[in-house]
């Protein structure tokens, strides 16, 4: 008699039948919640002809839209790089009072509606707000302005790459760090030489993340921005003027074009995994 | 170089690790640290080498106090229990680190690093794998490399925590072998941290007994074996035998049978008589009684694999454990059940902990 098929199947696994279905449901799940949007974006935008389409993105107010949205991920994206590596570092290396608020800080972003972020900085620095006659005086508009849509941004994903970074620097510990400082590394080459390659994946998908949530962020950014077409607006916000203006065409361009720079994001960080698996993997041991 | 540790004293919040430790380490010799966990020796090691911070006391090399000197200055090449290396860089480029990053006036060609950096290679048994990543070696090999490492800055100490740790027992002999010829080969200075008293006493020069942040004893391998100073090195140095006695008028007595013991009796009361398995002597019970000064015991259960025998005897309740050759056990033709005389050829006296 041959064996019974099902005496191999390992301890943990489950029945086909029920592999089958699980499998199903999650592919359902996927096509109907993520897929089918992506889909409808890309059909609505080309619902009337590659013209029509190519009329909404080279508006001139749109054309600004997606380059203030670069410029404040370009601004962001930095700036949270630094400091989410100065943080991870501060709080997986060393001990220090107040480590538990500072990790709770870092995680304020997420846990706050990104709206009441928005006004946070309106109460702050807008023209009723604490520092708002001063800042008038000095000549320097922050609300309503690209500084505003730039700081809004900047808080809003403060938590990606210090959120990536703090648990992998907390498992690696700090013995690789040690041992090059007794071979004689000053505390720049131990950073740059051994505790930043050590990183680097972790650190990738932060930016990653962070980078698409800069270029995504609507709540936080609507409240500050005050909407100036050509000035203000960044493209999510664009999206929403043209869609409530009943241009739909041109507001799925758009969407169209901002759901591209995302699958980009995403594109890339698969690309990078795929072609370093080897090290990835090494990196994790 | 010669490191003179001075009243070493340093606390984790309310954990006592060192309690004002002082120790003469002389110069080109191989010392361990031995002890339990806890005990403090990595403390001390990583005092010594500058990654931790002694709360007083001080630490000199060669009679130059090391307060001032940061970590990175003090010429040290430490070895770490999980060997530390950049899981980035190949094995060439770990142990060519500590040359790379020296300033740049102090700096060898990169030529000069090459050459190097294969001598040191060659030294480990290693050259063949230089473009290897670590992940792609044996735990051996990577305790090799880390040493390597270490060495490459020609340090004037090596330190090395747990060495042999997390290794499995045969690359562990062969390791602690290969180590002891380096060290004869080199001279460097050499301290390593074990909780291994068999490691400690064949691979060392002089061997430093701690216990709860305090050094007990130090010695020679054989010094602290023959002679523990107390009942802690006694216990710590391998198997040993406990039999709850007494101490009456200075003679230490066993089921009222005088027993002679080595060094100070101590106060008369309750004391504990300290016997290693291989110094209880057996011998054929004669047909009737127990010969005057000698104990009766019957073998409770017998192990003879390899070329030492081991016994577990019934000690008028007691369990007794006895080691001896396997020649000397078929003279004696003992087996379980059967009854045999004990004595002692060695033993100590130390009073009972109230």
């Amino acid at each position: 008699m041959p064996a019974e098929p099902h005496s191999r199947r390992p301890a943990v696994g489950e029945g086909p039948m029920m592999r089958l279905a699980l499998i199903g449901l999650a592919i359902l799940f996927l096509a109907a919640f993520l897929a089918l949007p992506l889909v409808a974006v890309f059909s609505q935008a080309l619902a009337k002809g590659v013209g029509a389409f190519l009329k909404g993105l080279a508006d001139p107010d749109a054309l600004s839209a997606v380059r203030l949205t670069l410029t404040v991920a370009a601004i962001a994206v930095p700036l949270n790089l630094v400091f989410g590596v100065a943080a991870s570092w501060a709080i997986a290396k060393f001990n220090f009072r107040g480590k538990s608020l500072l990790l709770a800080l870092i995680d304020l972003p997420f846990s706050v509606s990104p709206v009441i972020s928005g006004l946070v900085y309106v109460l702050l620095f807008g023209l009723h707000g604490s520092f708002g006659p001063w800042l008038r005086d000095h000549g320097v508009q922050i609300i309503f302005a690209v500084p505003g849509v730039v700081m809004a941004t900047v808080f809003v994903t403060f938590p990606f790459v210090a959120r990536e970074l703090i648990p992998l620097m907390q498992e690696q510990g700090v013995e690789d760090e040690e041992a090059a400082i007794v071979l004689g590394a000053s505390g720049w080459q131990t950073f740059r030489l051994v505790t930043l390659p050590n990183i680097r994946w972790g650190l990738l998908y932060g930016v990653l993340l962070c980078n698409a949530r800069a270029m995504g962020e609507f709540g936080a950014v609507s409240v500050v921005s005050g909407h100036i077409r050509g000035k203000t607006n960044t493209m999510p916000l664009h999206v929403e003027i043209l869609y409530n203006e009943y241009n739909f065409v041109a507001a799925f361009a758009v969407a169209s074009l901002l759901a591209l720079l995302a699958l980009v994001t995403l594109a890339a960080k698969a690309a990078l995994e795929w072609r370093f698996a080897d090290q990835i993997a090494a990196a994790k041991r | 170089m010669a490191i003179e540790i001075r009243n070493v004293e340093k606390t984790f919040g309310a954990f006592t690790a060192l309690g004002g430790v002082s120790l003469d380490v002389r110069s080109g010799e191989l010392l361990a640290l031995l002890g339990p966990s806890g005990s403090g020796k990595t403390t001390l090691l990583r005092i010594i080498a500058g990654l931790d911070h002694a709360d007083a006391g001080e630490v000199s090399f060669d009679g130059q106090d090391t307060r001032d000197r940061a970590a990175r200055d003090r010429k040290v090449g430490f070895v770490f229990q999980h060997y530390a290396l950049f899981r980035h860089m190949t094995v060439f480029d770990n142990v060519a680190f500590g040359l790379r990053v020296k300033k740049k006036a102090e700096r060898p060609a990169e030529m000069d690093i090459r050459r190097r950096v294969d001598q040191l290679l060659t030294m480990v048994q290693l050259s063949h794998l230089a473009t290897r990543y670590p992940s792609q070696l044996s735990g051996g090999q990577r305790q090799r490399v880390a040493l390597a490492r270490a060495l490459a800055i020609e340090p004037k100490v090596l330190l090395l925590d747990e060495p042999f740790g997390a290794l499995d027992a045969k690359v562990r002999k062969d390791l602690r072998k290969w180590l002891r010829h380096l060290h004869d080969d080199m001279h460097i200075t050499s301290i390593f941290v074990t909780h291994d008293q068999e490691e400690a006493l064949e691979l060392a020069d002089r061997v430093v007994v701690m216990n709860h942040g305090q050094i007990i004893q130090v010695g020679t391998p054989a010094e602290v074996y023959d002679h523990p100073a107390d009942s802690f090195v006694f216990d710590f140095l391998g198997g040993v035998n406990r039999l709850n006695g007494v101490i009456e008028a200075g003679v230490a007595r066993l089921d009222g049978k005088a027993v002679r013991v080595d060094g100070a009796v101590g106060a008369d009361g309750p004391a504990v008589i300290y016997v290693r398995p291989h110094q209880v002597e057996l011998g054929v019970a004669p047909a009737e009684g127990v010969p005057e000064g000698k104990w009766s015991a019957r073998v409770s259960s017998l192990h003879a694999a390899g070329p030492v025998a081991r016994l577990e005897l019934d000690l008028a309740g007691r369990a007794l454990e006895a080691q001896l050759s396997r020649d000397r056990l078929s003279d004696l033709a003992l087996e379980v059940g059967s009854w045999c005389t004990v004595d002692f050829r060695h033993a100590r006296v130390f009073p009972a902990k109230s």
